[in-house]
């Protein structure tokens, strides 16, 4: 009888302790319980809604379910959609093989090198193969916007960062009115950005008097058509006569990347500065003691202890910039064509223009995982080179 | 937990090649037509014909006992400054004049885009406004989800209608546009307004080259066009000169197809013919204006009336509601004397494009759709179009208003010279999808006046707008 009695005194114990920590626990749940429900419900809830619309033939009323018809759409070709994947997972591959091969300077790894190299041409070849296969068969609308946004964020994130960091550098070191810089620098920021937008298209507008173009003339340089214009800017700064994505961008959407940076820089460069602030003054003067002149303080100080900021602004603008909208919907010009129609403003116009919201959701997700994979590539690729000090 | 995360990965990629397997794959073919075909807009508005729309009289009168008394209704427009404040005025006087105690409230919702925009989300919902402005593409769209009121049975009801004789007074053209063969000739709304596609023109610059009238063929254009680029206004108050500016716009390529005597829709075949001979004349003809120097395109936001009110401008095709504006940049700019002509046409008489935005009624209930028709028929009943139409500058939409505006017309010339054109009134198609369509064809004429090859972008354009053409009739069930 002593092991019955035994057991049941344990499951009474632990029946106890569940109960206790139920009530424990029930504080904990009230107090969070507000913010899950609004992220379930302003956050999930129009992913989840989204996916669910995405299955049907959803115009302005719910059509029959037609599963994945809507992808099929985008990508045209299932199987150019393997190739590519494919690609992607090689390219995976040569990532990993590279980042062994950097640890150690050995022979062997010397070759791993090489074949992460070889791995990295072949995944680019399989990539290239896929999307054409789905261009081909696929929405090419749509997919050349992806494109397009790549080319806007890739334009727009490294310079904005970059400008935001040694603007914010400046700074930080003993100047006057340095909180007038501050606020000025900050105002494009704040500034409602149709606004902005609206002058940007007046200043950069095809006009031979606009002020973009007068500026050009005191250099002796003749009028651009800048928004207006629809060739790639290496072609109008080059005369290099590329097709596709090897063009890169327009020069319509090249002005549009200025405004990206002229917009969100002095954000970057304020949060910059509160990093700086976090950075303990005894490295600097450690460095001074070493003998590290200004640049290498820079290079060997700030920018490693800013890694985590620099991280954080990298991720939030990339992602935001696949996500940007206003300024692009009204900066874009017909002259310009599709070379400033991005994903964003593509799935509004199938959603507004051709009233095909099922179609517009299926992009959306389609976007939505695309941002997902780059947010995790990045954070696993640059999350390990952040330093924390 | 690694291997089963793999594993869960693995189930899902499969569980999607079986359901992209599973459903019927992406067809190539080009959407069926709807074959039921729209019919060509009435030309000639102000001729007397019998409005076709109200032909058939509702059997029974199905409204008969519907109260509206006391109801709440809201309107959605897009007028601002002295419009709204006009509308408001209109909404006040029928809220204190009504017998039913109806109470509007007529709000601004934004541009006619943004209405759209809004509507789109909304139909059939609680959330829809009682009155809703909407071009008939927009109102089309709307009716795919038979979002909207069949108003034919409210015009025609006994006790509620709008009286036989009060259904001729409106212009047939007019009247006619608001119904929709493609909906069983359903009537989606009722016109308050309309307005007009006019070439503007500054006079004393055209004397000063030597010009007694403006232009009344394509080649007149041109001479008059290129001999201001290099001859500039004596008043101007800027530099440079060019003879013509153009938006690129769908319903600039309509007057432009329209005066070369064509049309951008085939109403028998129902499908749009953007690169027919008179599209692909007008084209040429415009894109020959730019490649002289003698015309140029209208970078920014009504940059034309502004480069037209500094004097450096001689020609530019508008809208007839831009009237007041025109008069504004001129008189507090170069201060001249200008007027509103045909756009010039190769047809023996001049074909104008006449479009305006009418009113609809969203669905919601017997008693709110019964007011908000209420308040529609008062606006456009005579005495309240005549106020209406001195104040908007857009044209009345009825024959008998004109009689009461004759001191208005003695003000305005301009203005009564385009009213005077409403006879060669002609209208873009109602379909759905237009919105669409309007932007690839704005993109169309950008890459054409950018020096593309017309045909062949006219031969791409035409395709995808009946591409999209089909895409929406589709719809219809």
């Amino acid at each position: 009888m002593a092991p019955t009695f035994k057991v049941t005194s344990i499951a009474k114990k632990r029946k106890a302790f569940s109960l206790r920590a139920l009530q424990e626990n029930l504080t904990g749940y009230a107090f969070v319980a507000p913010a899950v429900i609004i992220i379930l419900i302003f956050g999930l809830f129009p992913i989840v809604y989204s996916l669910y619309m995405s299955l049907f033939n959803w115009r302005i009323r719910k059509g029959d379910f037609t599963g994945l018809i809507n992808y099929t759409k985008i990508f045209g070709d299932w199987g150019g959609f393997a190739i590519f994947m494919g690609g992607l997972g090689l390219l995976g591959l040569a990532y990993w093989l590279w980042t062994r091969a950097s640890k150690s300077n050995s022979n062997p790894m010397r070759a791993l090198q090489i074949g992460a190299a070889v791995v990295l041409i072949v995944a680019g070849t399989i990539m290239s193969m896929g999307w054409g296969k789905m261009v081909a068969a696929g929405d090419e609308d749509f997919l050349n916007s992806l494109i397009i946004t790549i080319f806007y964020a890739v334009g727009t994130v490294p310079l904005q960062l970059a400008i935001g960091m040694v603007f914010a550098y400046l700074l930080y070191q003993k100047i006057r009115g340095k909180e007038a810089f501050r606020m000025i620098y900050f105002l494009p920021y704040v500034t409602p950005v149709v606004t902005t937008a609206v002058v940007f298209r007046t200043i950069f507008s095809s006009r031979e008097t606009s002020l973009a173009n007068i500026i050009l003339s005191w250099f002796n340089a003749g009028p651009l058509k800048w928004l207006f214009e629809p060739r790639a800017m290496s072609e109008v700064f080059l005369g290099l006569k590329l097709e596709g994505i090897a063009a890169g961008p327009s020069l319509a959407l090249g002005t549009i990347i200025l405004f990206g940076i002229w917009s969100f820089f002095g954000y970057n460069t304020v949060i910059f500065l509160a990093g700086l602030g976090g950075i303990p003054k005894e490295l600097y003067e450690a460095a001074e003691i070493d003998g590290a002149n200004g640049w290498n303080a820079f290079k060997n100080v700030t920018i490693p202890l800013l890694s985590p900021v620099s991280f954080y602004l990298f991720l939030v603008s990339f992602i935001g910039t696949f996500k940007a909208f206003n300024h692009l919907y009204v900066m874009a010009t017909p002259n310009a064509q599709n070379t400033v129609v991005t994903a964003s403003v593509q799935i509004f116009d199938v959603f507004y223009a051709q009233n095909n919201f099922g179609y517009a959701a299926s992009q959306s997700i389609v976007l939505f995982l695309i941002i997902l994979g780059l947010t995790v590539a990045q954070n696993k690729i640059l999350g390990e080179r952040v330093f924390y000090g | 937990m690694r291997n089963k995360f793999f594993a869960i990965i693995a189930v899902l990629l499969v569980a999607t090649f079986v359901m992209a397997a599973c459903v019927p794959a992406a067809t190539t073919t080009p959407e069926p037509v709807a074959t039921e075909e729209v019919q060509p807009p009435a030309a000639e508005p102000t001729k007397a014909e019998a409005p076709a729309a109200t032909e058939v009289p509702a059997p029974a009168d199905e409204w008969a006992d519907v109260d509206p008394s006391g109801q709440q209704i809201l309107f959605w427009h897009q007028h601002t400054k002295d419009r709204e404040a006009a509308l408001l005025e209109i909404v006040d006087e029928f809220n204190t004049t009504n017998e039913w105690g109806i109470t509007v409230t007529a709000e601004y919702q934004g541009s006619y885009g943004d209405i759209f925009t809004k509507m789109l989300p909304i139909l059939n919902t609680p959330d829809v406004p009682d009155l809703v402005v909407a071009y008939q593409n927009q109102a089309a769209t709307y009716q795919l989800t038979e979002g909207l009121l069949d108003l034919n049975s409210l015009v025609n009801s006994p006790k509620w209608g709008i009286s036989e004789e009060d259904q001729m007074d409106f212009f047939p053209g007019f009247w006619a546009q608001d119904v929709f063969p493609n909906f069983d000739n359903a009537r989606l709304a009722l016109p308050p307004n309309r307005s007009m596609e006019v070439m503007y023109y500054n006079s004393d610059w055209l004397k000063e080259l030597g010009y007694d009238a403006p232009p009344a063929t394509p080649e007149e254009f041109k001479e008059m066009a290129c001999k201001a680029s290099t001859t500039p206004f004596s008043k101007a108050t800027v530099e440079g000169s060019i003879g013509y500016e153009l938006s690129v716009d769908a319903s600039r390529f309509a007057s432009w197809t329209f005066a070369f005597g064509g049309d951008v829709y085939d109403y028998e075949g129902n499908a749009f013919t953007y690169n027919s001979d008179a599209g692909v004349a007008a084209m040429t003809f415009l894109k020959d204006l730019f490649d002289s120097g003698c015309a140029r395109q209208v970078t920014e936001a009504y940059g034309d009336q502004t480069d037209f009110g500094n004097g450096s401008l001689l020609f530019t095709v508008g809208s007839s509601s831009g009237l007041p504006f025109y008069a504004q940049a001129a008189s507090e700019g170069a201060n001249f004397a200008w007027s509103v002509a045909a756009i010039p046409h190769t047809t023996t008489e001049p074909v104008m494009n006449v479009y305006g935005a009418s009113v609809s009624v969203p669905r919601t209930t017997p008693e709110r759709e019964l007011a908000a028709f209420l308040f529609l028929k008062y606006y456009t009943s005579a005495d309240v179009q005549a106020k209406w139409a001195k104040v908007s500058q857009y044209f009345p939409v009825r024959a008998s208003v004109a009689d009461k505006m004759a001191d208005y017309f003695a003000s305005d010339p301009a203005y009564k010279t385009a009213f005077d054109m409403l006879a060669y009134s002609h209208f873009e198609p109602p379909v759905p999808g237009y919105d669409f369509v309007r932007d690839e064809i704005e993109a169309t004429m950008a890459a054409i006046v950018d020096g593309g090859d017309v045909v062949s972008l006219l031969d791409a354009v035409n395709i995808k707008a009946n591409e999209i053409l089909a895409d929406q009739l589709a719809q219809i069930k």
